[in-house]
């Protein structure tokens, strides 16, 4: 584990003030955030698809952006000289993803709170579907910046899979509202798990996957992704 | 003789229907420097990327200071230090920091860390990225050295630097193989080739086409000698008289290819007796690394060049 540590420290130095960290990853969701709250002033139902944008931005942003830099100056290599093995270099990468997405998605967390009508249900539920928004979407993060062969065109994919999923995963408008026919593709969307975990946590209700049910999809989306990350860099390499 | 450190037996790497390094088998002694030439995407990288365990092999096996590449890469990366052909440390991270990550990776004792730095006289609070491009090699170099390794892997050192640059990073080859270290070196700069490897072995479309010691390698395209003549006077009896040898001029002198140079002396006698004139310097060269390199290659391309040795025409 010491391997890891050293790779995320590193990491946090070397790529925390990149600027596709920073825009993608930091200004683009509290901006988004900032928007809805000027726009709508009381934001309660929208709080956990907020909080969630921003946990998909900044973890998958992080990650992509440290990837893309790794790949195309063969800094990558440097880990995959090193004797350490392709599971440490992947769960580093994801946690140190994670790490970044928790601290931009507290601070959008903190900051909507100002505007909630109601108090935060529960902390502690909260703080866990946090923590397992971050991983999934980090897993999923590395699992997409290491599939696309060309480093170039990572961010191009990553938004192409990001910005549909804030409709589909019922992160701006509750899946409720949607025709019937259009629950499936919400249920195949890896966000709407993170969304109504945290709508839980944070407002004590759900919309369409229980909380229990929430919280293994996310565990499961992160054990899945990670293992195709493995496989992508052995593929990669 | 020393006992390989290196051995490659048939190996073959293969992407799709393309195949890169070709069933190749060659030794690296221990504490030899081993030079492995070849033109662009011959092979010598994708070699490079097999041997340090960071692409699969194909086909064929391995060994790196007694480890099986395939079966046992952490022992081998443990056994081996890499430069690459770009200076990859990270740029945010000072040389201190970088080196200091490497070891945590490497699990080497922190003491090396200040030790290269002071060996190597490395700015150590200053950014990767703001040093110059031959700080940022030397840097790479030393990264390579973290963990004390006995075999290094050095691809195309000198490529993009400047001369002096350049001068200081074949030192430092030098200066590793004294220290008792091995030294892969891939390359297609002449210089390198020709002053730093015992050995070198000399790849083309994946495959080698010589190996072997300098002079053995030389021996490859022929017997001749380079015979360079200055004599007094010159008349043009003289170059007519040998004309078997096809004369050309360099600069003052007369350059000469000859194959038995014992009855080439001989012969030089009689003619120095006939026609009147002196000797005023006499030496052989063998052909250069380059020349044997540019032979071999072009052969296996089957694009020979025109006699003159390269001119615009």
């Amino acid at each position: 584990m010491m391997k890891v540590y050293a790779i995320i420290v590193k990491e946090l130095k070397e790529y925390m003030l990149k600027p596709g960290a920073i825009s993608w990853g930091i200004v683009f969701p509290l901006v988004f955030s900032l928007a809805f709250i000027a726009r709508f002033g009381d934001i309660d139902h929208l709080v956990p698809g907020l909080v969630s944008i921003s946990a998909l931005f900044g973890t998958t942003s992080f990650v992509s952006s440290s990837i893309i830099f790794e790949r195309r100056l063969r800094t990558f290599e440097r880990l995959l000289l090193a004797p350490v093995s392709y599971g440490e270099i992947i769960l580093a990468k994801i946690l140190v993803g994670t790490i970044f997405g928790l601290m931009v998605s507290t601070i959008t967390l903190l900051l909507v709170l100002h505007f909630m009508t109601y108090p935060l249900w529960s902390v502690s539920l909260t703080a866990l579907n946090l923590v397992l928004s971050n991983l999934t979407f980090a897993a999923m993060g590395v699992y997409i910046s290491l599939a696309i062969s060309n480093p170039i065109n990572v961010m191009t994919w990553l938004n192409l899979v990001r910005l549909p999923m804030m409709f589909t995963s019922g992160a701006i408008a509750s899946l409720t509202l949607f025709p019937h026919w259009f629950l499936p593709i919400g249920l195949v969307t890896p966000m709407t798990y993170s969304v109504d975990g945290l709508r839980y946590g944070i407002l004590y209700y759900y919309d369409v996957v229980p909380p229990l049910a929430s919280a293994l999809a996310m565990v499961f989306m992160t054990l899945l992704f990670t293992l195709l990350s493995i496989r992508a860099l052995r593929r990669l390499y | 003789m020393s006992e390989p450190i290196i051995k490659a037996v048939n190996l073959t790497k293969r992407y799709g229907d393309f195949t890169a390094v070709d069933g190749i088998s060659f030794e690296v002694r221990k504490g030899e420097i081993f030079g492995f030439l070849g033109p662009n995407g011959a092979g010598k990288t994708t070699t490079v990327r097999m041997l340090s365990g960071l692409t699969t092999i194909t086909e064929g096996e391995a060994y790196v200071n007694g480890y099986d590449v395939k079966k046992e890469k952490v022992k081998v990366k443990r056994s081996i230090g890499v430069v690459q052909d770009v200076s990859n440390l990270y740029e945010e991270l000072t040389v201190e920091e970088n080196l200091r990550f490497l070891a945590r990776l490497y699990e080497a004792p922190m003491e090396n860390v200040s030790k290269l730095i002071k060996d190597f006289n490395l700015p150590a609070k200053k950014k990767f990225g703001k040093l110059s491009s031959g700080y940022k090699r030397r840097a790479s170099i030393v990264a390579a050295l973290i963990h004390d390794p006995p075999v290094i892997f050095m691809d195309e050192p000198t490529i993009a630097l400047d001369v002096r640059s350049a001068k200081m990073v074949r030192e430092m080859v030098r200066a590793l193989n004294v220290s008792g270290r091995t030294v892969f070196l891939t390359t297609h700069n002449m210089v390198e080739a020709e002053t730093l490897p015992h050995r070198i072995a000399i790849i083309n479309h994946g495959r080698i086409v010589a190996i072997g010691g300098r002079n053995e390698v030389r021996k490859l395209v022929g017997n001749e000698v380079r015979v360079r003549l200055k004599v007094e006077p010159l008349k043009s009896s003289i170059i007519h008289a040998l004309e078997g040898y096809s004369p050309a001029f360099d600069e003052d002198s007369l350059v000469l290819k000859v194959e038995d140079v014992d009855a080439f002396m001989d012969e030089l006698e009689d003619l120095k007796r006939k026609l009147g004139f002196r000797v005023l310097h006499i030496s052989t060269e063998l052909p250069s690394i380059e020349e044997v390199f540019l032979e071999l290659t072009e052969e296996e391309n089957g694009e020979k060049g025109c006699a003159c040795g390269g001119c615009p025409l």
